[in-house]
């Protein structure tokens, strides 16, 4: 049983930040390797949040929006200048960004471990269907399902998602229809940049945050976008549960073998479906 | 004579000079630097043909370098064998890693190539440090790599290893020269141009592609062989994620598809790398800013001061 609840919290958890990532893929083209050290940066900025006021609660809502902050200034002051180019130039950028956002975090925060400790009213372990669960655990689930639900209907339902997805499919007919698409990319980026943030700051109780945590997560997300095909938010949510669960059992049965487990899965996908498991159409990025 | 012309020849007289330096001037610290430069700017020109020719960004040159240093490795420490056939050895393993990754990752094209070969770099790195541990010593890696052995020369003094090293690379370079300008390196200029034309040509690009990608491993196979002899010594480091991105900064910083530019990126990072760390611990981060301004505004990099700004992905026969 525990199994399965730490199968779903890392599945929603990879989900905040595949999701991020393959939107910013959809409408930017850009694939952003320094997504994960966004993830890093949430975490860190909800331990200070934490440090100063003491609140979990404060971190997770003000971390995503500075770093939000900070991705759309990124975006606007070096992004804007090479959509025109080839998309390796843009791949190559986020990799500088890497560099650079890792080691002003190693100033800022130095070295050491930081942790942010679980917030008081999630400590309790909650007993379910005779196992003793974490309640925080739990808490990330239904956080996640929350926030996953949020943003299908943000896409799927509002007048901002018909925006983004009409500036994604065709950016020069909505800007003949009055969009800014200039803005919206801003936005777009911002925004994968809240999810990744987010997810880190509710990560941050889970593990210690450290400088390399980045790193780990945005292999693990790129496996997520190739299985579920890039730019394609649904194949994303099923490809972190499986994911998600693959690593759980794995950790639970064969804790050696976890991460090749998660190169065979990736492997075993392009042998097979090298256009991704929820992807209809070819694949030329 | 064009600008061009002029352009490449300054390249050449410098990268000349550069290594002509060590040979003059007294002082261990410029043997010992350029050493490395030319290991890496050999590693560079490789990455280079699939990066810069073929136009596949590969995320997992790492592995190819690290296979090529454990090869050498254990086959000198293990097997007894000669360095020069354990260098050849190095240069097989590269290409032959080089080979399987592509088996998997040239199923995909683009920025998915670059996903791909990175995760498979990343398994590899993995299985170095704890499944391989028997062979490779696992994270703590493997003191003692042996240098060369041959004309009762002495190797370990490092200005014979030097000249050692400018030896293959040299070698390398010309070698990558005749490559580049032979058909198959056009045919590899025609798959990053138009790779669906290049097909209707009849050029199998499939073909093309792997095999750019196995001779670049080879070069990587190499350089990793003498990289751990310079330093005798190899970990899992020399396979880690930041090996493939500093091969990248090195190679778009001096100009990717050029001959000569990749060396110069190499000997700018090494340099910077040198004179920054001397300065401050985070030097890693402001090369991170140097580079993203290089690839905001010196479009195809070092190389593309000396050649001017008409000389647009094409390269030439440069």
């Amino acid at each position: 049983m525990s199994t399965l609840i730490i199968g779903l919290s890392l599945s929603f958890l990879l989900f905040l930040l595949s999701a991020g990532l393959t939107l910013i893929f959809g409408m930017l083209g850009v694939i952003n390797f320094a997504h994960g050290a966004l993830y890093m940066l949430g975490a860190y900025v909800s331990y200070q949040i934490v440090q100063i006021t003491g609140s979990f609660w404060l971190g997770l809502l003000f971390a995503p929006l500075i770093v939000a902050a900070l991705g759309a200034l990124i975006e606007i002051v070096a992004l804007k200048r090479v959509y025109s180019r080839d998309h390796i130039f843009q791949l190559l950028l986020t990799f500088g960004l890497i560099l650079v956002i890792d080691d002003a975090t190693k100033l800022i925060w130095g070295f050491d471990y930081k942790q942010v400790p679980t917030p008081e009213m999630l400590t309790a372990p909650v007993a379910l269907f005779g196992s003793q669960i974490p309640s925080y655990r739990l808490f990330v689930i239904a956080f996640g399902a929350l926030v996953s639900l949020g943003l299908f209907l943000l896409l799927d339902r509002s007048k901002w998602g018909m925006i983004i997805r009409a500036a994604s499919s065709d950016a020069d007919m909505a800007r003949t229809l009055g969009i800014d698409v200039n803005q919206v990319r801003t936005g777009v980026f911002a925004l994968g940049s809240f999810l990744a943030a987010l997810g880190g700051a509710i990560t941050a109780p889970l593990v210690p945050i450290e400088l390399g945590m980045g790193f780990s997560v945005i292999i693990d997300c790129f496996v997520v976008v190739i299985i579920g095909g890039l730019g394609n938010i649904r194949g994303a949510i099923f490809a972190s549960l499986l994911l998600g669960m693959t690593r759980a059992v794995g950790f639970t049965y064969a804790t050696e073998w976890v991460e090749l487990l998660t190169f065979a899965l990736l492997i075993g996908t392009l042998m097979f479906r090298p256009e991704g498991l929820f992807s209809y159409k070819g694949r030329s990025a | 004579m064009t600008r061009r012309t002029v352009g490449q020849t300054l390249m050449a007289v410098i990268i000349a000079a550069m290594i002509a330096i060590p040979f003059f001037l007294p002082g261990e610290q410029w043997v010992n630097l350029v050493s490395l430069i030319l290991i890496w700017a050999l590693f560079a020109i490789g990455f280079d043909l699939v990066f810069g020719v073929t136009g596949m960004l590969s995320f997992g040159h790492a592995a190819l370098l690290g296979s090529g240093g454990y090869a050498l490795t254990v086959l000198t420490l293990s097997y007894q064998v000669g360095f020069l056939p354990a260098l050849l050895a190095a240069a097989v393993m590269g290409a032959l890693l080089a080979f399987c990754m592509g088996l998997f990752a040239l199923r995909v094209s683009g920025l998915f190539f670059a996903l791909l070969t990175l995760a498979l770099a990343q398994m590899v790195y993995i299985l170095a440090s704890n499944k391989l541990r028997a062979l490779t010593g696992g994270v703590d890696g493997i003191p003692g790599v042996p240098r060369p052995d041959l004309f009762g020369i002495n190797f370990y003094d490092n200005r014979n290893y030097y000249a050692f090293i400018v030896v293959v690379f040299l070698i390398g370079l010309a070698v990558m020269a005749l490559l580049r300008a032979s058909p198959f390196g056009r045919a590899l200029r025609a798959v990053q141009a138009n790779d669906t034309r290049a097909s209707q040509l009849g050029h199998n690009v499939h073909a093309l592609r792997q095999s750019a990608f196995v001779v670049s491993g080879a070069y990587a196979g190499i350089s990793g062989g003498l990289l751990a002899s310079l330093m005798f010594y190899i970990s899992p480091q020399m396979l880690h994620w930041a090996t493939s991105g500093d091969v990248m900064i090195m190679t778009v910083l001096g100009g990717k598809g050029t001959l000569l530019g990749p060396i110069l990126g190499v000997a700018v990072f090494e340099l910077l790398k040198e004179e920054l760390s001397q300065v401050t611990q985070y030097w890693y981060g402001i090369l991170g800013l140097i580079f993203i301004l290089a690839t905001i505004f010196l479009r195809n990099g070092i190389a593309g001061l000396f050649h001017g700004p008409d000389d647009q992905d094409q390269g030439g026969a440069s």
